[in-house]
C-alpha cells in the first residue's frame, strides 16, 4: 500500500546488498544475503504491482524519472519472481562448491555484489521513465553480467564473456542512436528535460517526424533485439547460456532477455504514433517469426543441454515479439507467455544445472535416466522441458493458444503457418532429447550432498505456477497483463 | 557564422584523417594516439555547435569528453598493451590496403546517408553529420576486421565517439544526468573490456580473439 515508498526501497535494497556481500565474510553469508534481499525484492513488487493496479493506473517517484505503469509493473513482478527463485537455487547450487572450494570467498563476494548489481540494474530500466536513463540501465546491465558469465574463468567461459561483451556492447550503441533519433526525431516546441519521457513521447500532442522515428526504431529493434537474442543478431546468446554457471543462466534467460524486449516496446507507442500501426507491427512479426525458424533449426542437431535449452530461448523471445507484433490480443498472449516462459525456463536451466553437476556433464548423451538418479530435479526437468515444448495443460500451451488466436484474428496466415511448422519441429526434437535424458538407462553419476531444504519448495512453485496458470487465470493477473498490453498495444 | 564553419572543417578533416590512419595502421600504439587525437578534436564541438551562448552545460560535457576520451582512455588502453601482449601489431584480418579501400567506399556512403537524413535534420552541420555516420561505419569495421582484443576495445571506442557526435549535434535537450549516465558507462566499459583482456591473455596466452572459437553452433 506504500507503493512509491516500494519503489524507491526496490531500487536500493539491492545496491545496498551489493556492497554488503563485498564485506561477507562467509560464502555462505553471501549466498543467505542474496536470498534474503530477493524475498525482500519479491514482496515489493508484489506490493508495487498491487499498487499500479489500485490506483491511477501508475506510480512515480524522484520528480517522475522513476514512472511505473501496468507494462513496467508485470515486468517488475516477474523479474523479482525470477530472481526469487535463482536467488534460492543459487544457494543450492554453489553450496555444493563452497564444499569443493570452487567457491571461495573471493568469487563469492563477485558473485554476491554482481548478482544483485544485474538485479538493480535491470530495475532501473524498468522503472526509468526517461528513455535514455533506460538505456544507461541497460548498458549497466551488460557490464554488470559479463564477470558472472566467466565467474569461473575457464578459456570457454572467457571466450563466451569476450562475445557477450563486444557484441552486446554494439548493440547496445545502435540502441543509443536509435533513442538519439528518437528524441530527434521530436517536431513540436517542448524540448526539455521531459522530451525524452517515453509518456511524453508517445503522447498525441506531440508531433515527430515519420522519417526520423522510423530509422529511430530499426535501429532500436536490432539495437535492444541483440540483446534480447532474436535471430539472426542472437549469436552470443547460446554460448554466453551454455557457459554461465545455471542460476546466472537461469537469470540470463528467465529475465534479461525481458528487459531487453521492454526497452523495443516503450518505442512501439511512439513509432506507432508517427507511422501508424504496420511498420513496427510487421517488423516485429518478421523478426519473431525469424527467430523461431532459427531456433527450430538449431535444435534439432544440439547435443548439449544448456545450448539446447538457450535455443528455446532464442524460439520464446520469437514468440513473444510475434505476440507484440499481433495487435492487442497478441500483445495479451505475448505478456502471459512472458511470465510462463521465465518461469518455465528458470525451473529447465535449475534442473539441468543440478542434473550437470551430478553426471558431470551438460552433453545430452551423458545425461540418462535422470529421473531415477535424482526424482526431484529429474521431475523439474521433464515438467519443464514438457511445458516448454507447449504440451497442455501447462500454462505456455495456453498462451501459445491464445497467440494463434490472435494470429487468426490478425488475419497474419504467413506468420501463423511458420509459427506451427516450427513448433512442431521443436516438439518432435525436444521430445527426443528429453526422453533420452529423463528416462534411458543411467551412467555412473557423482553422489551429491543432499539438498537444501530449498530445492523441494523451488520446483514446487515453479512446477505449481506452470499447472495453476494453464488451467485457471487468476482476476487480479487477467487485469494486470489486460492493462499492460492495452499499453503497449493502443 | 563562418569561423564556426571553417573550425568544424577542419574537425572534420583532422577526424577523418585519424579514421584512415586508425584503417592503415600497423602498430598498437600509433593506432591509440590517433584515437585519443580524434576524442579531443570531436570532444570539442559541443563547444563550438550550440544555439545560444556558451552554457556550463557545453563547458561541462566538452571537458568531460576530451578527459575521457583524449586522455583517460588511451592510457588505459596504453597500460593493457604494455601489460597484456608481446606482439605490437594489429594483426588483421581484412588488410590495410582493403581496410583503406573500405573507408573510401564507408565515406561515400556516409556522405549519401547524411544527404538523405538532411531534410530532416536542418539544424545539424552537414559535415559533422557525415562525420558522425563515417565513425560508426569505421568502428564497426575495425571490431570486426582486427583480430586483437584490444582492437575491438579501439573500435568500440571509434562507434562511441561517432555516436556521441550524432547526439550532440541533433539532440538538443538531453538532460546532464543522461549524457554523464552515458559517460560513466563508456568509462566503465572500457575497464571491463580491459579486465577481460587480461584474463584472456592470461589464459590463452595472447589476445588474439581467432584463438575464441571453440563456442559454434
Amino acid at each position: 500500500m506504500f507503493a512509491e515508498q516500494s519503489l524507491i526501497a526496490m531500487l536500493v535494497l539491492p545496491v545496498t546488498g551489493a556492497g554488503l556481500s563485498l564485506a561477507l565474510a562467509r560464502p555462505r553469508d553471501v549466498l543467505a544475503a542474496i536470498v534474503t534481499i530477493a524475498l525482500i525484492e519479491l514482496v515489493l513488487a508484489f506490493d508495487l504491482g498491487a499498487g499500479v493496479l489500485a490506483g491511477r493506473g501508475n506510480v512515480t517517484a524522484a520528480d517522475e524519472w522513476l514512472y511505473v505503469d501496468a507494462f513496467s509493473a508485470f515486468h517488475i513482478v516477474v523479474l523479482a519472481l525470477v530472481f526469487a527463485l535463482s536467488s534460492a537455487f543459487a544457494a543450492i547450487y554453489f553450496a555444493r562448491e563452497v564444499e569443493e572450494g570452487g567457491f571461495c570467498r573471493a568469487t563469492a563476494r563477485r558473485f554476491g555484489a554482481l548478482w544483485l548489481g544485474a538485479q538493480a540494474a535491470m530495475l532501473l530500466v524498468l522503472t526509468s521513465h526517461n528513455l535514455g536513463v533506460m538505456w544507461v540501465g541497460m548498458e549497466a546491465t551488460t557490464l554488470l553480467t559479463a564477470f558472472l558469465i566467466s565467474l569461473h574463468p575457464t578459456s570457454l567461459s572467457l571466450e563466451a564473456m569476450w562475445k557477450y561483451l563486444i557484441i552486446c556492447s554494439i548493440g547496445i550503441a545502435f540502441a543509443f542512436m536509435g533513442t538519439l533519433l528518437a528524441a530527434a526525431s521530436i517536431r513540436s516546441g517542448n524540448v526539455a528535460a521531459e522530451a525524452l519521457f517515453w509518456t511524453h513521447i508517445a503522447a498525441a500532442d506531440t508531433q515527430l517526424d515519420p522519417t526520423l522515428m522510423k530509422l529511430a526504431f530499426v535501429f532500436v529493434l536490432v539495437g535492444y533485439g541483440t540483446k534480447a537474442g532474436l535471430a539472426p543478431i542472437h549469436s552470443w546468446l547460446p554460448d554466453a547460456h551454455s557457459q554461465a554457471p545455471a542460476p546466472v543462466s537461469a537469470m540470463f534467460s528467465g529475465f534479461l532477455l525481458n528487459t531487453a524486449l521492454y526497452c523495443i516496446m516503450r518505442f512501439v507507442p511512439p513509432a506507432q504514433h508517427a507511422l501508424g500501426r504496420g511498420f513496427a507491427n510487421g517488423l516485429l512479426i518478421g523478426f519473431g517469426v525469424l527467430s523461431i525458424l532459427v531456433a527450430a533449426g538449431f535444435i534439432v542437431f544440439q547435443r548439449d543441454a544448456k545450448r539446447l535449452l538457450a535455443y528455446h530461448s532464442v524460439e520464446h523471445m520469437g514468440i513473444i515479439a510475434l505476440g507484440y507484433g499481433l495487435g492487442p490480443l497478441g500483445a495479451f498472449a505475448a505478456l502471459f507467455h512472458t511470465l510462463n516462459h521465465s518461469v518455465c525456463k528458470s525451473l529447465a536451466f535449475f534442473a539441468v544445472g543440478r542434473l550437470g553437476q551430478r553426471f558431470g556433464s551438460h552433453d545430452m548423451h551423458r545425461i540418462a535416466g535422470a529421473l531415477r538418479v535424482d526424482r526431484l530435479w529429474g521431475t523439474a526437468l521433464l515438467i519443464s522441458l514438457l511445458a516448454l515444448i507447449g504440451v497442455a495443460p501447462f500454462s505456455i500451451f495456453m498462451s501459445e493458444y491464445q497467440l494463434l488466436r490472435a494470429a487468426i484474428g490478425a488475419g497474419a496466415w504467413l506468420a501463423l503457418v511458420l509459427f506451427l511448422a516450427a513448433s512442431a519441429v521443436v516438439f518432435v526434437a525436444a521430445l527426443r532429447h528429453l526422453i533420452d535424458m529423463a528416462y534411458g538407462s543411467a551412467a555412473n553419476t557423482k553422489r551429491l550432498p543432499r539438498d537444501s531444504h530449498l530445492g523441494v519448495p523451488i520446483v514446487a512453485v515453479a512446477a505449481g505456477l506452470l499447472l495453476v496458470l494453464g488451467l485457471w487465470m487468476p482476476r487480479p493477473l487477467l487485469d494486470a497483463i489486460g492493462r499492460a498490453a492495452a499499453i503497449v498495444a493502443g | 557564422m563562418i569561423a564556426t564553419l571553417s573550425l568544424l572543417n577542419t574537425i572534420q578533416a583532422v577526424g577523418l584523417l585519424s579514421c584512415f590512419a586508425l584503417l592503415g595502421t600497423s602498430r598498437i600504439g600509433a593506432c591509440i594516439r590517433w584515437l585519443s587525437l580524434q576524442g579531443i578534436v570531436f570532444g570539442l564541438v559541443p563547444l563550438i555547435v550550440h544555439d545560444d551562448g556558451l552554457s556550463l552545460r557545453a563547458v561541462l560535457l566538452s571537458a568531460g569528453n576530451i578527459a575521457l576520451k583524449g586522455i583517460v582512455f588511451p592510457w588505459l588502453l596504453l597500460r593493457i598493451r604494455a601489460r597484456a601482449d608481446f606482439s605490437r601489431e594489429v594483426d588483421p584480418f581484412v588488410g590495410y590496403i582493403a581496410s583503406i579501400l573500405f573507408g573510401v567506399l564507408a565515406l561515400g556512403l556516409s556522405v549519401w546517408l547524411g544527404l538523405e537524413m538532411k531534410p530532416a535534420l536542418a539544424r545539424a552541420p552537414f559535415v559533422m553529420l557525415v562525420s558522425s555516420i563515417f565513425l560508426v561505419l569505421v568502428g564497426v569495421f575495425l571490431i570486426v576486421a582486427r583480430k586483437k582484443a584490444l582492437m575491438q576495445v579501439i573500435g568500440y571506442l571509434v562507434l562511441e565517439n561517432g555516436i556521441f557526435l550524432f547526439g550532440v549535434i541533433t539532440v538538443v535537450g538531453t538532460p546532464l544526468l543522461v549524457e554523464l549516465g552515458v559517460l560513466l558507462d563508456a568509462f566503465v566499459g572500457v575497464f571491463v573490456m580491459g579486465i577481460a583482456i587480461f584474463h584472456i591473455n592470461r589464459e590463452f596466452g595472447s589476445m588474439d580473439i581467432d584463438r575464441l572459437t571453440a563456442l559454434r553452433g
